[in-house]
Protein backbone atom coordinates (compact mmCIF):
# COMPACT_ATOMS: atom_id res chain seq x y z
CA UNK A 1 0.00 0.00 0.00
CA UNK A 2 1.04 3.62 -0.22
CA UNK A 3 3.86 4.80 -2.48
CA UNK A 4 4.60 2.77 -5.61
CA UNK A 5 7.75 2.52 -7.72
CA UNK A 6 6.22 4.29 -10.69
CA UNK A 7 7.08 7.98 -10.90
CA UNK A 8 5.20 10.43 -13.10
CA UNK A 9 5.43 13.90 -14.56
CA UNK A 10 1.69 14.50 -14.90
CA UNK A 11 1.72 17.62 -12.76
CA UNK A 12 4.45 19.24 -14.87
CA UNK A 13 2.81 18.15 -18.12
CA UNK A 14 -0.53 19.58 -17.00
CA UNK A 15 1.14 22.86 -16.14
CA UNK A 16 2.77 22.98 -19.58
CA UNK A 17 -0.55 22.20 -21.26
CA UNK A 18 -2.06 25.61 -20.44
CA UNK A 19 -2.43 24.67 -16.76
CA UNK A 20 -4.87 21.90 -17.50
CA UNK A 21 -6.92 20.99 -14.44
CA UNK A 22 -7.09 17.49 -12.98
CA UNK A 23 -10.79 17.41 -13.84
CA UNK A 24 -10.11 18.25 -17.49
CA UNK A 25 -7.48 15.51 -17.74
CA UNK A 26 -9.79 13.05 -15.97
CA UNK A 27 -12.60 13.78 -18.44
CA UNK A 28 -10.30 13.35 -21.42
CA UNK A 29 -8.91 9.99 -20.30
CA UNK A 30 -12.20 8.65 -18.96
CA UNK A 31 -11.23 8.42 -15.30
CA UNK A 32 -12.34 10.21 -12.15
CA UNK A 33 -10.53 13.26 -10.76
CA UNK A 34 -9.73 11.23 -7.63
CA UNK A 35 -7.90 8.68 -9.78
CA UNK A 36 -5.78 11.41 -11.37
CA UNK A 37 -5.02 12.80 -7.89
CA UNK A 38 -4.00 9.31 -6.70
CA UNK A 39 -1.76 8.76 -9.77
CA UNK A 40 -0.07 12.16 -9.32
CA UNK A 41 0.58 11.47 -5.65
CA UNK A 42 1.99 8.02 -6.48
CA UNK A 43 -0.78 6.24 -4.57
CA UNK A 44 -2.01 4.33 -7.61
CA UNK A 45 -0.31 2.73 -10.60
CA UNK A 46 -2.60 3.10 -13.60
CA UNK A 47 -3.27 0.31 -16.07
CA UNK A 48 -1.28 0.31 -19.28
CA UNK A 49 -4.37 1.47 -21.17
CA UNK A 50 -4.94 4.48 -18.92
CA UNK A 51 -1.22 5.30 -19.02
CA UNK A 52 -1.30 5.35 -22.83
CA UNK A 53 -4.42 7.53 -22.80
CA UNK A 54 -2.73 10.04 -20.48
CA UNK A 55 0.34 10.12 -22.73
CA UNK A 56 -1.92 10.61 -25.74
CA UNK A 57 -3.64 13.62 -24.14
CA UNK A 58 -0.24 15.30 -23.70
CA UNK A 59 0.79 14.19 -27.18
CA UNK A 60 3.92 12.56 -25.84
CA UNK A 61 5.45 9.14 -25.21
CA UNK A 62 4.75 6.88 -22.26
CA UNK A 63 8.35 7.25 -21.01
CA UNK A 64 7.94 11.01 -20.90
CA UNK A 65 4.97 10.65 -18.54
CA UNK A 66 5.91 7.61 -16.46
CA UNK A 67 9.18 6.12 -15.31
CA UNK A 68 10.08 3.20 -13.05
CA UNK A 69 12.28 3.76 -10.00
CA UNK A 70 14.41 0.59 -9.78
CA UNK A 71 16.22 2.05 -6.76
CA UNK A 72 13.17 1.29 -4.58
CA UNK A 73 13.31 -2.47 -5.36
CA UNK B 1 -50.99 5.88 14.24
CA UNK B 2 -48.72 3.58 12.19
CA UNK B 3 -48.43 6.21 9.45
CA UNK B 4 -47.52 8.78 12.08
CA UNK B 5 -44.73 6.52 13.42
CA UNK B 6 -43.44 5.89 9.88
CA UNK B 7 -43.52 9.64 9.14
CA UNK B 8 -41.66 10.47 12.36
CA UNK B 9 -39.08 7.71 11.74
CA UNK B 10 -38.45 8.90 8.18
CA UNK B 11 -38.20 12.51 9.38
CA UNK B 12 -35.69 11.51 12.06
CA UNK B 13 -33.73 9.46 9.49
CA UNK B 14 -33.68 12.42 7.09
CA UNK B 15 -32.40 14.78 9.81
CA UNK B 16 -29.74 12.27 10.96
CA UNK B 17 -28.57 11.71 7.37
CA UNK B 18 -28.45 15.47 6.74
CA UNK B 19 -26.26 15.96 9.81
CA UNK B 20 -24.04 13.02 8.79
CA UNK B 21 -23.61 14.32 5.23
CA UNK B 22 -22.92 17.86 6.50
CA UNK B 23 -20.17 16.43 8.75
CA UNK B 24 -18.78 14.38 5.85
CA UNK B 25 -18.83 17.46 3.62
CA UNK B 26 -16.64 19.38 6.05
CA UNK B 27 -14.03 16.54 6.01
CA UNK B 28 -13.87 16.66 2.15
CA UNK B 29 -14.66 13.22 0.84
CA UNK B 30 -15.30 11.79 -2.56
CA UNK B 31 -18.71 10.44 -3.54
CA UNK B 32 -17.49 6.86 -3.16
CA UNK B 33 -16.19 7.42 0.37
CA UNK B 34 -19.47 9.02 1.42
CA UNK B 35 -21.35 6.13 -0.18
CA UNK B 36 -19.32 3.64 1.86
CA UNK B 37 -19.94 5.51 5.10
CA UNK B 38 -23.66 5.53 4.36
CA UNK B 39 -23.48 1.76 3.69
CA UNK B 40 -21.78 1.18 7.06
CA UNK B 41 -24.36 3.40 8.75
CA UNK B 42 -27.30 1.59 7.11
CA UNK B 43 -25.86 -1.90 7.79
CA UNK B 44 -25.52 -1.11 11.50
CA UNK B 45 -28.87 0.66 11.70
CA UNK B 46 -30.96 -1.93 9.85
CA UNK B 47 -29.35 -4.99 11.47
CA UNK B 48 -29.39 -3.35 14.90
CA UNK B 49 -33.08 -2.42 14.77
CA UNK B 50 -34.17 -5.72 13.22
CA UNK B 51 -32.16 -7.80 15.70
CA UNK B 52 -33.58 -5.78 18.59
CA UNK B 53 -37.17 -6.33 17.35
CA UNK B 54 -36.58 -10.09 16.96
CA UNK B 55 -34.92 -10.28 20.38
CA UNK B 56 -37.87 -8.49 21.99
CA UNK B 57 -40.28 -10.90 20.26
CA UNK B 58 -38.22 -13.83 21.54
CA UNK B 59 -38.31 -12.42 25.09
CA UNK B 60 -42.05 -11.81 24.85
CA UNK B 61 -42.54 -15.39 23.69
CA UNK B 62 -44.28 -14.54 20.42
CA UNK B 63 -41.62 -16.50 18.52
CA UNK B 64 -39.30 -19.27 19.63
CA UNK B 65 -35.98 -19.38 17.83
CA UNK B 66 -34.16 -21.78 20.12
CA UNK B 67 -34.71 -24.88 17.98
CA UNK B 68 -37.06 -23.91 15.16
CA UNK B 69 -35.00 -23.80 11.95
CA UNK B 70 -38.06 -22.89 9.86
CA UNK B 71 -38.59 -19.74 11.96
CA UNK B 72 -34.95 -18.81 11.44
CA UNK B 73 -35.46 -19.20 7.70
CA UNK B 74 -38.47 -16.88 7.82
CA UNK B 75 -36.59 -14.37 10.00
CA UNK B 76 -33.68 -14.34 7.52
CA UNK B 77 -35.95 -13.95 4.48
CA UNK B 78 -37.86 -11.06 6.07
CA UNK B 79 -34.52 -9.50 7.05
CA UNK B 80 -33.32 -9.74 3.44
CA UNK B 81 -36.48 -8.03 2.17
CA UNK B 82 -36.52 -5.34 4.87
CA UNK B 83 -32.80 -4.72 4.38
CA UNK B 84 -33.14 -4.23 0.60
CA UNK B 85 -36.11 -1.85 0.93
CA UNK B 86 -34.51 0.14 3.78
CA UNK B 87 -31.22 0.43 1.87
CA UNK B 88 -33.00 1.70 -1.23
CA UNK B 89 -34.81 4.34 0.87
CA UNK B 90 -31.57 5.36 2.65
CA UNK B 91 -29.71 5.51 -0.69
CA UNK B 92 -32.40 7.70 -2.28
CA UNK B 93 -32.34 10.07 0.72
CA UNK B 94 -28.51 10.13 0.59
CA UNK B 95 -28.53 10.91 -3.15
CA UNK B 96 -31.04 13.75 -2.68
CA UNK B 97 -29.12 15.32 0.21
CA UNK B 98 -25.78 14.86 -1.55
CA UNK B 99 -27.09 16.49 -4.73
CA UNK B 100 -28.44 19.44 -2.73
CA UNK B 101 -25.23 19.77 -0.72
CA UNK B 102 -22.68 19.39 -3.52
CA UNK B 103 -24.81 20.58 -6.49
CA UNK B 104 -23.45 17.66 -8.50
CA UNK B 105 -26.36 16.02 -10.27
CA UNK B 106 -24.43 13.26 -12.02
CA UNK B 107 -23.19 10.28 -10.03
CA UNK B 108 -19.54 9.75 -11.02
CA UNK B 109 -18.92 6.75 -13.26
CA UNK B 110 -16.87 3.86 -11.95
CA UNK B 111 -13.36 3.82 -13.38
CA UNK B 112 -10.61 1.17 -13.20
CA UNK B 113 -9.39 2.31 -9.76
CA UNK B 114 -12.92 2.11 -8.32
CA UNK B 115 -13.30 -1.40 -9.72
CA UNK B 116 -9.92 -2.51 -8.34
CA UNK B 117 -10.76 -1.11 -4.89
CA UNK B 118 -14.15 -2.82 -4.95
CA UNK B 119 -12.53 -6.13 -5.91
CA UNK B 120 -9.97 -5.95 -3.10
CA UNK B 121 -12.67 -4.97 -0.60
CA UNK B 122 -14.84 -7.91 -1.73
CA UNK B 123 -11.86 -10.22 -1.25
CA UNK B 124 -11.38 -8.94 2.32
CA UNK B 125 -15.08 -9.29 3.17
CA UNK B 126 -15.19 -12.81 1.68
CA UNK B 127 -12.28 -13.88 3.90
CA UNK B 128 -14.07 -12.37 6.90
CA UNK B 129 -17.33 -14.14 6.14
CA UNK B 130 -15.47 -17.41 5.53
CA UNK B 131 -13.93 -17.15 9.00
CA UNK B 132 -17.39 -16.43 10.44
CA UNK B 133 -18.83 -19.43 8.60
CA UNK B 134 -16.03 -21.66 9.91
CA UNK B 135 -16.62 -20.38 13.47
CA UNK B 136 -20.34 -21.11 13.27
CA UNK B 137 -19.62 -24.67 12.12
CA UNK B 138 -17.07 -24.94 14.93
CA UNK B 139 -19.74 -23.74 17.37
CA UNK B 140 -21.95 -26.64 16.28
CA UNK B 141 -19.05 -29.09 16.49
CA UNK B 142 -18.22 -28.19 20.08
CA UNK B 143 -21.83 -28.69 21.10
CA UNK B 144 -23.15 -25.15 21.35
CA UNK B 145 -26.88 -24.60 20.82
CA UNK B 146 -27.98 -24.70 17.17
CA UNK B 147 -29.23 -21.09 17.21
CA UNK B 148 -25.60 -19.96 17.58
CA UNK B 149 -25.09 -21.02 13.97
CA UNK B 150 -27.54 -18.34 12.82
CA UNK B 151 -26.40 -15.71 15.33
CA UNK B 152 -22.81 -16.17 14.16
CA UNK B 153 -23.99 -15.96 10.53
CA UNK B 154 -25.58 -12.58 11.23
CA UNK B 155 -22.58 -11.30 13.18
CA UNK B 156 -20.08 -12.42 10.53
CA UNK B 157 -22.31 -10.98 7.78
CA UNK B 158 -22.37 -7.58 9.45
CA UNK B 159 -18.62 -7.65 10.17
CA UNK B 160 -17.96 -8.69 6.55
CA UNK B 161 -20.02 -5.73 5.35
CA UNK B 162 -18.13 -3.38 7.67
CA UNK B 163 -14.79 -4.81 6.44
CA UNK B 164 -15.96 -4.39 2.82
CA UNK B 165 -16.89 -0.72 3.19
CA UNK B 166 -14.11 0.01 5.69
CA UNK B 167 -11.43 -1.38 3.37
CA UNK B 168 -12.84 0.62 0.45
CA UNK B 169 -12.51 3.81 2.52
CA UNK B 170 -8.99 2.73 3.56
CA UNK B 171 -7.91 2.06 -0.06
CA UNK B 172 -9.40 5.36 -1.23
CA UNK B 173 -7.51 7.21 1.48
CA UNK B 174 -4.18 5.34 1.56
CA UNK B 175 -3.94 4.17 -2.04
CA UNK B 176 -4.23 0.82 -3.72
Amino acid sequence: MGKCNIQNNIRRLRFNADEMTQKQLADQVGASRQTIVAIEKGHYSPSLELAFRIAHVFNTTLEEVFSYDFGKD
Amino acid sequence: MTLCIIYLSLRKLFITLSKLIYTLKTIIMSYREKENIINIFSALLITGIYSWIIYQKQLAGSIDLTDDFQKWGIVFLIYAGVSIIARIIIYIIFSIINTIATREEKIPDEDERDKLIKLKATRNSSYTFSIGFFMSILALAIGMASYWLFILFVISGVIAELIDNGSQIYYYRKGV
